[in-house]
């Protein structure tokens, strides 16, 4: 027993190593966003003398980022919002629902899995063109539920499998419509499930920077991703400024981390595990 | 919600188990016609937006853009020209050049999908600290590859602080991201740096299937760490590592556009390209959209293969749950 316990320690040292260098480069960024640019110059890793927030605030001001903030936040909810009302009525139709050609249609849903983005791009630049969607964050917020709809599909169908008919049938001999069960009961019960696929649909959209930047070619249409690539022509000899900006970019995201965490991470293994 | 019916609780399920069912003092069964098709075509109505809009925004697009790619640019925009745009990527060195990038992650793949195996291995035989590790590990893959690779831009610097480690030890410096033999491995390996945690996560999931038990006879008749993964993990995790290789691979080629566009931007002397990344050039940058889509079509074959293949795996797990 005392030999196996030796042998996780031995385990847990290498492991710890790796921890650390997974935090380390976002650790060593924010150090960086504190210091003066003299400070950076003279030594990259020592801690910075002070808690100084003067290059985040000149991150912030000086390249748009608040703008493409907003922009990045408008966007994401939209497409989650119509991600999730179509990904939840397709779901309930494929996974209760006795209709022909249903399974053909789960069958095309499941094979959209299979179209990456770069292999359509290109037509689907024109497509948007043709419509008048380029440069409209419409067309971005369309672009992007194309783009994430067969996984949200598939995981709300997954989910909604799990609910047995009996609750249906029941809705149903109490006199409710198929619409009348979608909203009162499909939707209620499938929330756990929605907020998991919502979570990750939304780090999706908002990490993105592809499709951004084939649709949205002007620079106030810019999503926050975007605008992080173009920090770096900018500040390229202002480090801790670049550093900033790149921390502002990541705060949104590491927050809702930190506190939903364990949703995220159940979303992936739920998309894993019944996909 | 544009599909929500005005009045749907005063009227009666038409379905048989209703009648059936004989609550008659409410249910009063007026079958209306039109309620009853309303019903029959719910499903569909249901369906619609969704079909509607991966029928334009994905197969669409998807036969355009093979029809698009036996079409001339430039001057000779719309006009057939055959294969010509095949052999043109044939011919091309950058093309070529990521088409030998896609075989390097293919080599590089199985270690992709050791390391988060291996890793998850140990938390699951709760390694001290297990729980720590998990959600530490876990945390990059949340972060955008734009921020990923800027950061790692940082630290990979010439006159960066990684070099300036090395040089306190005595090392040469590296252009981690300027020499064309070093800067696909190193993209690489932030790739998998951000990633490893989503598959360790997945990986984490197939463990909380395996029966314990086995685990335990494995103990009892004394096996070793790396004789109870060979025997006992991988054989009862097959479907699980099946998955993660196939994700592992489509997240290759399909995720590291933003690591490559602002780590190396396919240089140094096109040495990381991708096919996306080839793609995005020439629709872009270059103006040949038509070259760009047999780029993209080539992308869509070695995908498909990769895809047939998880589709089988989605099909089976579907029937199971």
């Amino acid at each position: 027993m005392s030999h196996l316990r030796w042998g996780r320690w031995l385990l847990a040292l290498p492991m710890a190593v790796l921890a650390l260098a997974t935090v380390y480069p976002l650790a060593f960024t924010l150090n960086v966003a504190m210091k003066t640019r003299r400070e950076y110059v003279l030594d990259r890793f020592s801690l910075a003398d002070a808690l100084r927030f003067d290059n985040i605030g000149a991150a912030w001001n000086s390249v748009g980022m608040a703008r493409y903030l907003a922009n990045s936040v408008g966007v994401v909810t939209a497409s989650v919002l119509l991600l999730l009302l179509f990904g939840s009525m397709a779901g309930f139709a494929l996974s209760q629902l006795r209709f022909r050609g249903s399974s053909v249609l789960f069958l095309c849903c499941l094979a959209a899995l299979f179209v990456p983005f770069q292999v359509i791009m290109v037509p689907l630049a024109r497509v948007m063109a043709d419509a008048g969607l380029v440069d409209t964050y419409p067309g971005l917020v369309l672009a992007y539920v194309a783009q994430f709809l067969p996984f949200t599909i598939f995981l709300m169908t997954s989910y909604y499998r799990t609910i047995p008919t009996e609750i249906i049938d029941a809705a149903r001999i109490d006199g409710n419509s198929v619409y009348g069960v979608y909203r009162r009961i499909m939707l209620p019960l499938g929330t756990p499930a929605l907020l998991s696929v919502g979570i990750l649909d939304a780090l999706f959209c908002w990490n993105d920077v592809l499709i951004a930047l084939l649709l949205m070619p002007s620079a106030e249409h810019r999503t926050l991703m975007v605008g992080v690539t173009s920090l770096r022509g900018q500040y390229s000899d202002d480090i801790p400024t670049f550093a900033s900006g790149v921390l502002i970019a990541a705060v949104p995201v590491l927050v809702i981390y930190l506190f939903l965490q364990r949703q995220i991470a159940d979303g992936v293994a739920a998309g894993a595990t019944k996909g | 919600m544009p599909v929500d019916e005005a009045t749907p609780a005063v009227r009666p399920a038409p379905t048989g188990p209703a009648r059936r069912a004989g609550s008659g003092s409410r249910a009063t069964p007026r079958r209306g016609r039109g309620g009853r098709r309303s019903e029959r075509l719910a499903p569909y109505v249901l369906l619609a937006p969704a079909l509607l809009i991966l029928l334009l925004l994905r197969f669409w697009p998807l036969l355009l853009g093979v029809n698009f790619s036996f079409t001339g640019d430039g001057e000779r925009d719309g006009s057939a020209v055959g294969l010509a745009n095949y052999l043109e990527l044939a011919r091309d060195p950058l093309f070529l050049g990521a088409l030998r990038n896609v075989g390097l992650l293919v080599l590089l793949l199985p270690v992709a999908v050791a390391i988060p195996g291996l890793l998850a291995t140990f938390i699951y035989l709760r390694v001290p600290g297990h729980r720590l590790y998990r959600s530490v590990y876990f945390f990059p893959a949340v972060l955008s590859p734009v921020i990923v690779g800027a950061i790692f831009n940082l630290l990979l610097a010439f006159d960066g602080p990684l070099n300036a480690l090395l040089g306190g030890v005595g090392l040469g410096p590296v252009d981690w991201l300027g020499d064309p033999d070093v800067a696909m491995f190193v993209v690489v390996g932030v790739h998998v740096w951000a990633t490893f945690g989503m598959a360790l996560v997945v990986f984490l999931a197939g463990f909380a299937t395996l029966d314990a038990s086995l685990l335990d006879a494995a103990r009892v008749d004394g096996a070793s760490l790396p004789q109870t993964i060979r025997h006992v993990i991988v054989p009862s995790l097959s479907r699980t590592i099946q998955f993660v290789v196939v994700t592992t691979m489509i997240g290759m080629l399909t995720s590291m556009f933003g690591l490559l566009y602002v780590m190396t931007s396919g240089g140094p002397e096109g040495s990381t390209y991708l096919p996306e990344y080839y793609i995005w050039i020439q629709q872009g940058q270059l103006n040949r959209p038509a070259l760009a889509s047999a780029a993209s079509t080539v992308l869509f074959l070695i995908m498909l293969v990769v895809g047939l293949l998880q589709i089988s795996l989605l099909r089976r797990a579907v029937r199971e749950a």
